[in-house]
């Protein structure tokens, strides 16, 4: 193969080559974004995640039109293999995200698979979901010195006022 | 701003009417000027009177055809806006300049261009536009016409200095967007008369699609046309290809790039931003 520049630069091109070729990519796009419906959080490598994090975004974006209109009937049911996920992305989650008009999905890495490949691994969710929160929640430490030094002072702040008003 | 320009016409053809209809009415000054030219001319052809032209005016702007040339709609890339923009003022002043008329692929166009080695300097083609292609001011259009048995294809660019006229002798849709399998079609189908007349065409309502479908030479063609991805609707396959042949074209098919998301690219907003802008400026203009 000519080890050329051209074999570098993608000219453009935004999608992946995942798998054996373009219906390859587009099938194994599809089983992940199936399982992400289901489950609402999975475990795949990080370049497929990344893919099927924006296919999943617009999913949502098509399924907030309704399940009334056409095109975003055909999308769900293509994208879609197990068709008992087609009323739980129209009736679950796009009321979920009716509020948001972007990012709804969150994606953390992992560490890579030892067991097989040690391919870098990620986590894909959908924001909202049942399971505990993918980072901990930090919580501050109220009995550090400055915490203590702050919560003195916005103390004596607020009496000032009190005392003012 | 093709419905602008179509308007300051009408106007402009309305005022001078008007301005004939107000000679003939003063009775006296028309009889005086008649005497004086008789005295010093020789007697005059009959010319027969102008037809007038019935101007509608309760259609109003919004009744016109809205229509944004597709070399306005940038494409998707990564440059920054303000090449687009720089680009749209200059293609807004040369159209000042050029009136370039509404047209779709399948319509039937004369253009004049400068020719230094032509007599009289400027060349004139007619031709039936099959593509339409380019963005911003290197937009190209070709013109295909078969003259003395050859078939003859031109592409212009609408923005270049050299082309002096940009008429339209027949305005209509085809079947398809990209006219390009009439290569290999029978040449009754691309022969255009060169003295055709322009056909008058409403500025308001649909604009009317040929719904032909052309008979095709024996293959090989330039092109597989029968395969899904050239996506073609003017042909008649059934008088050229046998259902085995049509089958096996159809392995060629993609289905899934309908649904591929990645590959959409909705510029419904663009053009009516772009359009909007180019009505503010078309007014702009005319206020001076």
């Amino acid at each position: 193969m000519r080890l050329t520049l051209q074999s570098l630069i993608s000219h453009g091109r935004v999608a992946r080559r995942i798998g054996l070729g373009p219906e390859s990519r587009i099938n194994i796009l599809r089983n992940i974004l199936t399982g992400l419906v289901r489950h609402e959080r999975i475990e795949t490598t990080t370049g497929r995640a990344d893919e099927v994090r924006f296919y999943a975004e617009k999913l949502i974006d098509y399924a907030k039109k309704g399940d009334t209109d056409e095109k975003a009937m055909k999308m769900a049911s293509f994208w879609l293999t197990e068709k008992d996920l087609v009323p739980k992305l129209f009736k679950v989650l796009a009321p979920r995200f009716e509020t948001q008009s972007k990012d709804y999905t969150r994606m953390a890495r992992l560490p890579a698979r030892m067991n097989l490949d040690r391919a870098k691994m990620a986590v894909l969710e959908y924001k909202g979901n049942p399971y505990p929160p993918l980072s901990p929640i930090r919580k501050e430490n109220e009995l550090t010195l400055i915490n203590q030094l702050l919560k003195a002072y916005r103390e004596e702040r607020s009496q000032l006022f009190a005392a003012k008003a | 701003m093709a419905a602008c320009i179509q308007r300051l016409d009408r106007a402009i053809f309305s005022i001078r009417l008007l301005r004939n209809v107000q000679l003939h009415n003063e009775r006296s000054l028309s009889t005086s000027l008649h005497r004086l030219a008789l005295d010093t001319e020789q007697p005059s052809k009959f010319t027969p009177p102008v037809k007038p032209v019935i101007i509608d005016k309760t259609q109003s702007v919004a009744s016109l055809r809205k229509f944004l040339s597709p070399e306005f709609v940038p494409p998707r890339q990564r440059t920054k806006p303000i090449k687009f923009t720089i680009e749209r003022k200059d293609m807004i002043r040369r159209r000042k300049v050029l009136n370039i008329p509404e047209f779709y692929v399948g319509s039937i166009l004369a253009v004049t261009m400068t020719d230094p080695h032509a007599t009289g300097k400027n060349n004139r083609f007619v031709g039936i536009c099959i593509q339409r292609g380019g963005r911003g001011l290197g937009a190209t259009f070709v013109l295909r016409n078969i003259i003395d048995n050859q078939g003859v294809e031109i592409c212009y660019e609408m923005y270049s200095p050299r082309v002096q006229q940009i008429e339209v002798l027949k305005l209509e849709k085809r079947l398809d967007d990209n006219l390009m399998y009439l290569r290999d079609a029978l040449p009754e189908f691309c022969t255009v008369d060169t003295d055709m007349k322009p056909q008058p065409s409403s500025p308001t309502g649909e604009v009317p699609v040929n719904k032909t479908r052309v008979r095709m030479l024996p293959k090989p063609w330039s092109k597989r046309w029968e395969r899904p991805k050239y996506d073609v609707k003017g042909i008649r396959f059934d008088l050229c290809l046998s259902p085995e042949q049509m089958e096996h074209a159809q392995k060629w098919a993609q289905p899934w790039v309908e649904y591929d998301m990645l590959k959409e690219y909705d510029t419904s907003k663009l053009e009516e931003a772009i359009y909007t802008e180019l009505q503010q400026e078309a007014a702009a203009a005319t206020a001076k």
